[in-house]
């Protein structure tokens, strides 16, 4: 599994990637982690607001920190 | 006169700068303004405003809305770029881009509520209403120059569904954010409503008396100079903030782990500073006079709405957002503020000010030049502009040339340049900042001409 935390390094974007990782950890998950700064390569997915949530390529959410339980939903379907 | 004693007179001055600033400004202005920035940030779904950035929608709709989200969604400079870049290259084009670059930190809840605080009502008012009026005028004007360009992008664009969200702002968020701009209002407004004295009584003792008198000789009042001197009241206002900083950062830092006790902590003291600031104090011969007014009320019966709504209307990870994003302003802006407060109030006692006067003492064209100029090469900090500007205004500096500047600075710092540059390329940047340069001063030299 593929995950790629969008935004220019802001103290949110760290947040989101604390919150990703710790689920990944409870779920006992394989995932690499890539940290998109540059601004062309944000603006190639869809979206407008950082940070982003993006898992094998996929939007999950933008512009908000998810909460732990939508992560983990979010997580466990894409294993299937 | 040696060059210690000029050093203690500078620190002085720069101390006491600081002190009556963080009494009388920082308080009923600062910190709800922080908290309806952080609100702004983690409360408000964007997606309520950025549907009315896409690609089709009309111009009557799309220009306004820009005005508006710059407002409301520019709270965070890192989500700003990828939205200004997104609205150009995907959405409503280079127009309503540019309109929503330019608003943004112009007209940001902190910079306004300080400005009319600190400066006057007057420059926060022609701040806000210029800045909408020029963000709109420079976006048309934008593209309209740039017509070619932004219609093969339109043509490049492909569909998609960046601005299709359909999200609305929930009625309970929308009465929490007239609740917080209230307490801000009635911490403010200079009104009778909130300044009459009901009724007071006075705690006998002759320490207030002395208690001032040993204040006023630590950092001496001088109206000429605008420097306020720091009251009784102020005194035990600035140790309540000291207070509130120290549990803050036990009680907001790990917000995300829950609310703990120090988060409760902190609450209750930023509640009992903004309705202990609201009491009418002063020192008399017989004691500390302390009087009720209306701020004292509504502060109080609108703190109380907040807490309430919070409490019931929101969600866990809601507050703890809130809450972060609050916190994250203050670790941002304050301790810059404060260094920006302390140099502002030294240079004010340094820089003659003749030399004030004679640049930009009269509103004329090249004093408003001088102004945007200043604003374009000195890059200060988020807010830090507000005590410069005070400073050049007690230097004699004329009131136009002063919204010049303060239009300018947010505006046009070379940083912002550059990354405007990345985004819409070195021509169309250039136009930009040239326009924005002369709406500034023609926005100075108006406004010094109408309160003349």
């Amino acid at each position: 599994m593929e995950i790629k935390i969008l935004g220019g390094g802001c103290p949110k974007c760290h947040r989101l990637e604390a919150v990703t990782k710790e689920v990944v950890e409870e779920l006992g998950l394989e995932a690499e982690f890539i940290h998109v700064k540059s601004m062309p390569e944000i603006m190639a997915y869809e979206v407008m607001t950082t940070p982003a949530l993006v898992v094998n390529e996929k939007v999950l959410s933008s512009g908000r920190i998810p909460s732990r339980e939508e992560i983990k939903s979010w997580l466990i379907d894409l294993k299937k | 006169m040696n060059i210690a004693n000029t050093i203690i007179d500078l620190l002085q001055s720069g101390l006491g700068g600081l002190a009556a600033y963080l009494a009388a400004h920082v308080l009923l202005c600062l910190l709800p303004a922080f908290f309806i920035a952080g609100a702004l940030a983690a409360l408000m779904p964007k997606e309520a405003i950025t549907r009315y950035l896409g690609r089709d929608a009309p111009k009557w709709i799309s220009y306004p809305a820009s005005a508006l989200g710059g407002f409301v969604l520019a709270v965070c400079s890192c989500t700003i770029m990828p939205l200004f870049a997104s609205i150009y290259k995907k959405g409503a084009g280079l127009g309503p881009a540019i309109t929503f670059l330019f608003v943004g930190p112009a007209v940001n809840i902190l910079a306004i509520s300080f400005t009319g605080v600190q400066i006057g009502m007057d420059i926060a008012l022609a701040r806000v209403i210029l800045s909408i009026v020029f963000g709109v005028t420079i976006g048309l004007l934008m593209a309209w120059f740039f017509r070619k360009d932004d219609a093969a992008h339109a043509e490049k664009t492909n569909n998609n569904n960046l601005f299709s969200g359909k999200a609305k702002i929930p009625t309970h968020t929308i009465i929490f954010f007239v609740l917080l701009l209230g307490t801000l209002l009635a911490g403010t407004l200079q009104i009778g409503l909130f300044r009459n004295v009901l009724f007071e009584f006075t705690v006998p003792g002759s320490w207030p008396l002395k208690l001032q008198n040993y204040l006023d000789g630590l950092i001496p009042p001088d109206p000429s100079l605008g420097i306020e001197g720091v009251s009784v009241h102020g005194l035990f206002l600035i140790i309540l903030l000291i207070l509130i900083g120290l549990s803050a950062i036990k009680g907001f830092k790990d917000i995300y782990e829950g609310f703990s006790t120090w988060t409760y902590i902190t609450l209750g003291l930023i509640t009992l500073t903004l309705i202990a600031a609201s009491f009418f104090v002063a020192t008399a011969d017989q004691g500390l006079v302390i009087g009720f007014n209306g701020r004292l009320i509504s502060e109080t019966l609108l703190l109380a709405g907040v807490w309430w709504m919070m409490a019931k209307k929101f969600e866990e990870n809601q507050r703890q957002e809130w809450l972060w994003e609050t916190w994250r302003f203050v670790k941002q802006i304050i301790p810059l503020l404060l260094v920006g407060v302390f140099a502002a109030s030294i240079a004010r006692a340094l820089i003659p000010a003749v030399w004030i006067q004679t640049l930009a003492g009269r509103n004329t064209i090249w004093a408003n030049l001088a102004g945007v100029i200043f604003g374009v090469f000195m890059y200060f900090p988020t807010l830090v502009e507000v005590p410069v500007a005070q400073t050049f205004l007690s230097l004699g500096m004329h009131r136009g040339p002063l919204l010049a500047y303060l239009l300018a600075d947010p505006e046009l710092s070379l940083q912002s340049i550059l990354i405007t540059n990345s985004v819409i390329g070195k021509k169309k940047t250039a136009v930009y900042v040239i326009l924005v340069a002369i709406f500034s001063t023609l926005a100075g030299l108006i406004f010094g001409w109408f309160i003349r």
